[in-house]
């Protein structure tokens, strides 16, 4: 598989059922909403950079599984939901949690996503994560909020986006799943059983593939025999689009249309995100991902950062223009190289605000690892 | 009395019936409740025990799934997570490993995993059990494998009203479930009975003593509550008098009624058709020895299937199987130790 992860791979989109769309779902978007789009890419790479900055500092345990350089895919998914949509991130996704429902206000008390207060402290391992620091990292969700909790399981939650749709319909809802996999997990069998499913109920599900190019340290060509991932849905005849998982607006058109698709009891699809993953496969991997990846090749995938790409955009459309287009220059920059200054101040306050919710908060006491195994029945 | 002999005959019913009957009534009790498996729909079940529940009920909620047991649980956990009651019915119990890690992992440790959040009342039940020539992929008891996972109640009945009881009581649980029916006793006509009138539950977590006895205990669940009973009778011959216990549920283990009959008898044979080495035969006698140690006069015995799969030819078969015989030659050592 080549690595490229331009706009030339999008090209070849394939789509087995084409959906009756009149214009690009982008164009109905507003100029403010835009910004908004470029505000979240620099929250989440805000969100990795600093994490990766307080573990060197010795400030945080556990792996950290960096969503650096893949953010479109993350951001451009998210935007288009609707509140009542559920969602179902994996362990590349952490900024997801917080990214979900945050149009109209990060600060909303009605938002159907996770403040970033919960997030934080569940990084930190803290009583006030949703999952009370019973498991770790990425594998939290709320059922309040429509975010389905994830395992370590690869590709384990797709079954059940697939049954809480299935539930939603027969109530007369019109929620649509958004469920997160790398490429990689397209090996999982359940991978395979769930789309099946879906496609045989015409579930309202939509499988966003983050293609980076690697699963660990297996190379993409040694997980799928396909030259795209997206091609899989020919086998459920179910539409498979392909995007720049570069360009947030291309991922945001591409799953947009896979949404309507879905929404409208179509089915489900699968939205293949052609990206790269910018450091190790965690935190603990970097050192040895430099041995099994060359430098032209990592060079090659990061290219294209998601934040250049939308500056681009924005200033081609008029939406940035003058000083402001040069302001907060944080793309291409690592978590060794980047400041503060390099993102825009909201975002590093918003991130603070977590932080230090998440310092205050108390870890769980001992004996709560014993509760909990079943519901009492009184 | 006039009045009995005006009253219709009861009928009795059997171990099928019995959770068919649970199936209609939590279905119409509970609208919010849904059955899922391969084959349940239209046809009914591999064993009929759906049959009749789709046309009632209808497709949405009655539905004949993709053979793909990993999502038939997977998507009932969805279910869950969105307000519904779910029995995932696996067309053999066997094919049970193809869903496991959705059970184990997604299902068992959701409530758990999200600090009570999140219930999963999902009852994964079907048809297992040895001693009818399925052989090795239509026989197992792995009901230990499920034990062995935290989070999961486990249940086995082996009579038609602990059948619907316990299936009612699972479905109301909250809780996920892995139910073990015995497919042996789905249609044995000696054990048919009149059930119980109206709604009734079996509650989770009580044994039931089938025979009682003062000499030894023999404590068992699923069809092997048969062989001993059937093993009882005949030490009756030899004047030794067993106590038969029925666990009916593993998770929860009512210890209590096992203890409380040790007490009385000071002996104790264990019987299960799944394999020796970390079956639930084992967690029996662990219980006993650390909890009740001082009510033993002899050492426990446990007569399991050997450590083998099950094979097909009828009389391999029954040479890995507990018996009747293997019971009561046990049981006469164990009195005279
Ligand atoms: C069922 C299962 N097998 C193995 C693993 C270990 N594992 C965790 S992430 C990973 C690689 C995943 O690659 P991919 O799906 O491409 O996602 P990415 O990490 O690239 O985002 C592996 C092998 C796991 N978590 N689950
Ligand atoms: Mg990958």
């Amino acid at each position: 598989m080549s690595q490229s992860t331009g706009a030339a791979t999008a090209e070849k989109a394939h789509v087995v059922i084409e959906p009756n769309l009149a214009s690009r779902p982008q164009d109905l978007l507003t100029p403010e909403d835009r910004l908004e789009i470029f505000r979240q890419l620099y929250l989440a790479r805000y969100f990795d950079v600093r994490l990766i900055k307080e573990k060197r500092r010795g400030k945080l345990r556990g792996t950290l599984y960096s969503s650096h350089n893949q953010e479109a895919v993350l951001v451009g998914s998210l935007f288009g939901l609707k509140p009542n949509d559920w969602i179902s991130p994996i362990h590349r996704d952490m900024p997801a949690f917080f990214l979900k429902d945050m149009r109209g206000g990060w600060r909303r008390s009605d938002r159907m996503g996770m403040s970033i207060e919960e997030v934080c402290a569940q990084v930190w391992g803290k009583i006030d994560s949703p999952g009370r620091a019973r498991d770790n990292w990425s594998h939290i969700g709320s059922r309040a909020k429509h975010i389905i909790h994830s395992t370590s399981m690869l590709a384990g939650t797709i079954p059940v986006a697939a049954g809480v749709v299935y539930a939603d319909r027969l109530d007369g809802g019109d929620a649509v799943a958004l469920t997160f996999n790398g490429e990689g997990s397209t090996a999982q069998g359940i991978f395979h059983e769930a789309i099946n499913y879906a496609a045989v109920r015409k579930l309202p599900m939509v499988t966003i593939i983050e293609n980076n190019q690697w699963a660990y340290g297996t190379p993409v060509h040694l997980e799928v025999p396909t030259a795209d991932v997206a091609d899989r849905a020919r086998g459920f005849g179910i539409p498979g689009f392909i995007a720049d998982g570069q360009d947030v607006f291309d991922v945001y058109d591409k799953v947009m249309q896979a949404i309507e698709y879905a929404r409208s009891g179509q089915g489900p699809s699968i939205v293949e995100c052609k990206t790269f993953r910018a450091y190790g496969h965690g935190d603990h991997d970097d050192d040895r991902a430099n041995k099994y990846r060359s430098p032209e090749e990592v060079e090659h995938g990061r290219a294209r950062d998601p934040i250049a790409v939308c500056r681009k955009r924005l200033i081609e459309l008029g939406i940035l223009t003058g000083e402001e287009a040069s302001l907060y220059q944080a793309e291409g920059k690592n978590a060794v190289e980047a400041t503060d200054e390099d993102f825009p101040k909201e975002v590093v306050q918003y991130l603070n605000e977590g932080i230090d919710f998440a310092l205050a908060s108390d870890i769980p006491s001992a004996e709560e690892g014993a509760m909990w195994v079943f519901k009492e029945n009184a | 009395m006039s009045a009995i002999a005006d009253a219709p005959a009861a009928i009795k019913k059997n171990y099928l019936t019995a959770l068919k009957e649970a199936l209609f009534e939590e279905m119409e009790r509970n609208p919010n409740m849904l059955c899922q498996g391969e084959d349940i729909g239209i046809l009914g079940g591999a064993f009929g025990v759906t049959e009749g529940l789709q046309a009632k009920y209808g497709e949405a909620r009655v539905v004949d799934m993709p053979i793909s047991e990993a999502c038939i649980v997977g998507s009932a956990v969805g279910m869950a997570l969105n307000g519904k009651t779910v029995m995932a019915e696996m067309q053999f119990m066997d094919f049970i490993s193809c869903g496991f890690d959705q059970i184990v992992n997604m299902m068992a440790t959701y409530h758990y995993r999200t600090a009570g959040e999140v219930n999963i009342p999902v009852v994964v039940r079907g048809p297992a059990g040895a001693y009818g020539g399925g052989a090795l992929y239509h026989s197992q008891m792995n009901e230990a494998w499920f034990c062995n996972s935290p989070g999961l109640r486990v249940v086995c009945p082996s009579t038609p009203s602990d059948a619907k009881g316990l299936l009612k009581a699972a479905l109301r649980d909250g809780n996920p479930c892995v139910f073990f029916e015995i497919k042996e006793l789905y249609r044995k006509r000696e054990i048919e009975e009149v059930l119980p009138e109206g709604d009734y539950i079996v509650p989770l977590g009580k044994a039931a003593i089938r025979r009682t006895g003062t000499d030894i205990t023999f404590v068992s669940y699923g069809q092997n509550v048969y062989h001993c009973l059937a093993a009882a009778d005949e030490l009756q011959k030899h004047g030794v008098s067993a106590e038969v216990i029925d666990i009916r549920s593993l998770v929860p283990l009512d210890e209590e009624t096992i203890f409380t009959s040790l007490a009385k008898t000071n002996r104790l044979i264990v019987v299960n058709e799944a394999p020796m080495t970390c079956g639930f035969a084992g967690e029996i006698v662990s219980r006993v020895s650390e909890k009740a140690f001082d009510l033993l006069d002899a050492p426990p015995v446990r007569i399991t299937r050997l450590d083998t799969p099950v094979p097909w030819s009828k009389p391999l078969e029954l040479f890995v199987l507990p018996s009747v015989e293997k019971i009561v030659n046990a049981a006469l050592k164990t009195v005279r130790f």
